[in-house]
């Protein structure tokens, strides 16, 4: 076999065509791109690369502006704003917030607690401000619309900021991340600007289904307020005690269920906790499709989590969850007919797994986590 | 390049408390899920949202 291919008798000078019969025009035009590629590769690479970037941040840009330019209009036709919207509109949309420094990791759920609230607090505040006497479920959905159009800003200013030092330095490597983040920035983003008219409408999206199960649960109990934005309806099942809770609708708020948990616990000696949420789903598996599992399943930026998770480490009560998969963009959307469809197939499984999991004279929160816009209690 | 606009038409179902049908129509503004809706068509009971979702027209 090895005598087939004989290594040792190359003619190099054929091989290159280098010898005195190679026409010199034929060689250069092989040589030539060789070397052009060699100091220009990379920046014909940026060039291409730039321009499908460029076709993103247009679309970006065009998103920003869009959310904008519906959260003003809004705000008019609604509200009748006082004066000075557009002003104030930019200001807000420009707001930053600094997290705390992290390290010295010790205390810093705390400390990103506050700052989050504050920020909330401050928004709610100053929203208010625009239109005295403006309802709550208005302020909710005004802060809401606020939040998108900000984070669209927010995006489009550190795509185009990293597309441009890029552009700027000619550096290709720079572009590289961006390049491979883009299609996941852009579906984000295309989320985000779709959102918009569920919200302004007031329908539930596809986050709301815990919050839609347990509301259900909800509807013949008394209700009672036990932290901010966030009720609670103690009602009995089978000879077991059930803490229904949920964020207060129909307004556009996830609540604060990790304040409200504190509450309960101190009064109330729990035996199991079952969660109901949207996730994400992966790509490939169905979207609606129903899971359980174990552990706190609630999103945002962690700090319910945590708080959530401290209070059943202390108190050994186990955490049941049942999730809802869906997209990004289902998540934040108008609900989907499949997502409603699970509604009544994850409501039974809730009751089953509380005749499965805890025994007679025992005491089970059930919390509906997500954004409650459009589902009442 | 070929595809075509998706457009997104939100529906809301309503169900009667008492004969338990069901009457799709389209979402109308103020629509809110488990809020008592109209007169159930086939019986002299009330309906209730009972859900409320968009459908993709292609």
């Amino acid at each position: 076999m090895l005598n087939l291919v004989n290594f040792t008798n190359f003619d190099f000078n054929q091989l290159f065509a280098m010898g005195d019969d190679t026409n010199p025009i034929m060689m250069l035009i092989w040589i030539i791109p060789i070397i052009f590629f060699v100091f220009y590769g990379q920046r014909i690479q940026l060039y291409i690369t730039s321009s499908e970037i460029k076709k993103g941040i247009k679309k970006l840009d065009s998103y920003k502006e869009e959310s904008r330019n519906e959260l003003i209009d809004y705000i008019t036709k609604n509200l009748k704003p006082k004066d000075d919207l557009i002003k104030k509109i930019d200001r807000f949309l420009d707001h930053f917030t600094i997290m705390p420094v992290d390290m010295d990791p010790n205390g810093i759920v705390d400390k990103v607690r506050h700052t989050v609230r504050s920020r909330e607090d401050y928004t709610r505040e100053h929203v208010k401000l625009l239109s005295p006497g403006i309802s709550d479920l208005e302020v909710t959905k005004v802060q809401t619309l606020l939040e998108i159009a900000s984070s669209l800003q927010m995006i489009y200013k550190i795509v185009n900021h990293m597309f441009l030092t890029a552009k700027k330095q000619n550096n290709y490597p720079l572009i590289l991340p961006l390049q491979m983040l883009l299609p996941f920035i852009m579906e984000q983003a295309e989320a985000m600007k779709e959102a918009i008219p569920a919200f302004k409408v007031g329908q539930p999206v596809g986050d709301g289904i815990g919050p839609m199960v347990v509301g259900k649960m909800m509807l013949s109990g008394e209700k009672e307020t036990v932290a901010f934005q966030t009720v609670l309806v103690k009602t009995e099942f089978e000879n077991r005690t059930l803490f229904l809770l949920k964020a207060e609708g129909p307004g556009s708020t996830v609540g604060r269920p990790a304040d409200a948990l504190e509450t309960i616990v101190s009064s109330n000696k729990l035996d199991v906790i079952i969660m109901i949420d949207a996730a994400l789903k992966m790509e490939g598996e169905d979207s609606a499709s129903i899971a359980q599992g174990f552990g706190a399943a609630i999103g945002g930026i962690g700090i319910d989590r945590f708080q959530i998770e401290a209070i059943a480490t202390n108190n050994s009560i186990p955490i049941f969850s049942i999730v809802v998969k869906q997209s990004v963009k289902e998540a934040i959307t108008l609900m989907t007919k499949e997502i409603a469809d699970q509604a009544d197939d994850v409501r039974s499984q809730v009751y089953e797994m509380i005749r499965e999991n805890t025994k007679q004279g025992q005491s089970v929160l059930i919390i509906g986590v997500g954004n409650t816009v459009g589902v009442p209690q | 390049m070929f595809s075509k606009k998706k457009i997104v038409i939100a529906y809301t179902v309503e169900k009667c408390k008492k004969c338990g049908m069901l009457r799709k129509r389209k979402f109308a503004e103020g629509d809110v899920l488990f809020a008592e809706s109209s007169n159930c068509a086939s019986c002299d009971g009330m309906t209730s949202i009972e859900k409320i979702f968009g459908e993709i027209i292609e």
